[in-house]
């Protein structure tokens, strides 16, 4: 051996890891070379001093040089060996990624976690959501029926036809349909539509005409009624109406009885007259 | 480098500031509102002459009215919460050196400088005896004294009247009102307030005096119209004197009672018409006089029966006509009301009653 000993193979050399025919020829070119005996000499010096310094981890067996082309020889045979492998079917690959899938490296670790996180703020989020978009149940009766009347963007196709509600019916399909107070309100319409006319007794047609005149004037200005007026007229009216029902249902036992008819009258005139003043008073009031 | 307390002492240093500025706002507003007082304190009084029997009319928004009758043949007006009192003449004459005969009283103040009964201020009026005064007022009260005629009208307040001579007219829909020592016709009416009324005289045989409510009580003293009506929906009439001769006294009511208080030696006739829920307690000595004749029940005449028709549908001209038994088919209805007439001792007066559901108090005083 000519060349000088690099350091692995004085490594190797001190290490006794070469084979017999290099140890031989290694050790002459030492004996005829200065600077690789040199080398050597500072390698074992080295080796000495670490061997000592970690005495306690040396204890252990070291890969060496065997044991690396050992290692390298299998994992060549694995590349070998690989090709044949790599032919499975779509079956067996949907597996291998599935279980791959459960195979945890820190990084999948760590996505499976935020993944977590992120599904866990979902349904949470949705939870709330769904608490706070369904009421209970007797409230949503109450608030079904505007938001059905109110449609924000009206649609001619548009109907609900399991609500029964004309009102609600009639909005839903008119293209431009309003808000108002009565369609809120429960069919009524249907309701009076349906009770039977009230048979009104001699005489007691012109009373109500001019009750309602009265009524529909007082109930023009009630906005501008002062509350202590308005007070002292819905007390006074229930009063009077009440005896208006009073006498007029003796009248109506009594159709012959013109003194039960007499009754009846005098109680009209007295509801005329509270009507009268209130009507005063409240133009009294708006003119002020 | 600030200290952690650097901004405490900052906020503790604005506080006196703030306090400091709140003091003197509020100094100077008390200020101003010492020199509003004392200008409203001054009361503004304004005079005109007018005809003896003049009519005044007043309105106001809100604030008491006061009004007093006096001999001089002059309107004077005084008032500490207006700001402007003024007489606006309403009669149209060709010389206008005369008195006025209608004068209207304006009143301004700050917030309502048009006028037009929007004022909120008191006033008082001084007015020749004779004359008429109209006032009215939502929320305050009106006291007239002294004065030929007064319409008064108030929603909330009270309405007190003394010495009219000619005539009053007064309503109110939940205030009181209360009519003394006063002549002539009389008109007044309250839905909820009561409705007190002493020693009322007629001036004339044709004056009547009438007075109701819906639910506010009714009490008459001494009232000697020839003419009296009362009507109550609910509330309770209680009338207490002696009667006219040949007076009329007629009670309306729905549910209310009516009592009567009279003296011993009362004379009159009872015309009473009430339900079976009402009754009659007398302290006098009633006798009854029968029910005036019933109007005759006509005889009704059975309808003429189709001609008897054979089981072909034709006429058995053979038969005459049959008379068959009359069949009542609607049943016999008791009257719920009952009419009673009576007399105590001669009978001068009359005293009529319709009650539906109250009872009718005959009390000697």
């Amino acid at each position: 051996m000519r060349q000088c000993l690099d350091e692995a193979m004085l490594q190797s050399y001190f290490d006794g890891e070469l084979s017999s025919s290099l140890m031989e020829s290694a050790t002459l070119h030492l004996a005829s070379c200065v600077a690789c005996a040199t080398a050597a000499r500072e390698l074992e010096e080295e080796t000495a001093l670490l061997s000592e310094a970690f005495a306690l981890e040396f204890a252990d067996s070291v890969p060496t040089e065997q044991l690396r082309r050992r290692i390298d020889a299998a994992v060549a045979g694995l590349h070998v060996v690989s090709p044949v492998v790599q032919e499975p079917s779509a079956v067996s690959n949907f597996f291998r990624s599935l279980s791959a899938l459960f195979s945890l490296s820190p990084q999948r670790a760590f996505g499976y976690a935020a993944l977590m996180v992120v599904l866990a703020f979902g349904v949470i989020f949705g939870l709330i959501k769904m608490k706070t978009s369904v009421p209970p149940s007797s409230v949503s009766q109450t608030q079904k029926q505007p938001q059905i009347v109110t449609p924000q963007v009206p649609n001619k196709n548009e109907t609900v036809a399991e609500n029964s509600n004309n009102a609600i019916k009639e909005v839903t399909t008119n293209e431009t349909p309003k808000i108002t107070k009565v369609k809120d309100r429960p069919s009524t319409g249907n309701v009076e539509s349906k009770r039977a006319p009230v048979k009104l007794l001699p005489g007691e047609k012109s009373y109500l005409q001019t009750i309602a005149k009265l009524d529909s004037t007082i109930k023009d200005g009630q906005n501008n009624m002062r509350p202590a007026l308005q007070v002292e007229y819905q007390r006074n009216l229930q009063i009077v109406d009440r005896v208006i029902a009073a006498t007029r249902n003796a009248a109506k036992k009594n159709p012959s009885d013109p003194d039960a008819a007499d009754f009846m009258f005098a109680a009209y005139q007295s509801k005329v007259d509270l009507l009268n003043t209130i009507a005063d008073a409240r133009v009294y009031n708006r003119t002020q | 480098m600030k200290g952690p307390g650097s901004k405490l002492r900052q906020k503790f240093s604005l506080v006196p500031a703030v306090l400091s500025v709140i003091i003197s706002f509020a100094g100077s507003t008390a200020a101003h509102d010492e020199k509003k007082d004392h200008k409203s304190s001054e009361k503004i009084e304004r005079s005109t002459p007018v005809n003896p029997q003049a009519s005044i009319t007043l309105c106001v928004m809100s604030g008491t009215l006061t009004v007093r009758g006096w001999d001089k043949n002059e309107v004077r007006a005084r008032s500490t919460d207006a700001d402007q009192l003024d007489f606006r003449r309403v009669d149209k004459v060709k010389d206008p050196s005369t008195p006025p005969t209608r004068i209207d009283v304006m009143v301004l103040d700050k917030h309502t400088p048009k006028g037009d009964c929007q004022a909120f201020a008191d006033v008082e009026l001084d007015v020749p005896k004779e004359a008429t005064v109209q006032l009215q007022t939502r929320d305050g009260g009106i006291s007239i004294t002294g004065v030929a005629g007064a319409y008064a009208g108030s929603q909330n307040g009270d309405i007190t009247i003394d010495r009219a001579s000619k005539f009053v007219e007064a309503g109110s829909v939940g205030g009181s009102i209360s009519l003394k020592d006063s002549t002539g016709r009389i008109n007044l009416s309250s839905a909820g307030g009561g409705v007190e009324v002493d020693n009322v005289r007629p001036v004339t045989p044709d004056d009547t005096f009438e007075v109701g409510t819906v639910s506010g009580d009714i009490q008459l003293d001494r009232v000697s119209n020839s003419k009296v009506i009362a009507k109550t929906v609910n509330g309770t009439v209680t009338m207490r004197g002696p009667l006219a001769r040949a007076g009329y006294y007629g009670f309306t009511s729905m549910g209310g009672d009516v009592v009567l208080m009279m003296p011993r030696d009362a004379s009159f006739r009872l015309n009473a018409l009430i339900s079976e829920k009402s009754d009659i307690v007398s302290d006098f000595p009633l006798k009854y006089v029968p029910h005036p004749p019933a109007v005759p029940v006509p005889k009704v005449s059975p309808a003429p029966q189709p001609p008897p028709r054979d089981s072909k549908g034709k006429t058995d001209p053979k038969t005459g006509p049959v008379i068959r038994p009359i069949v009542v088919v609607k049943p016999v209805i008791v009257n719920p009301f009952k009419r009673i007439n009576a007399i105590c001792g001669s009978g001068d007066a009359t005293i009529s009653l319709s009650s539906f559901g109250g009872t009718l108090h005959l009390k000697r005083m």
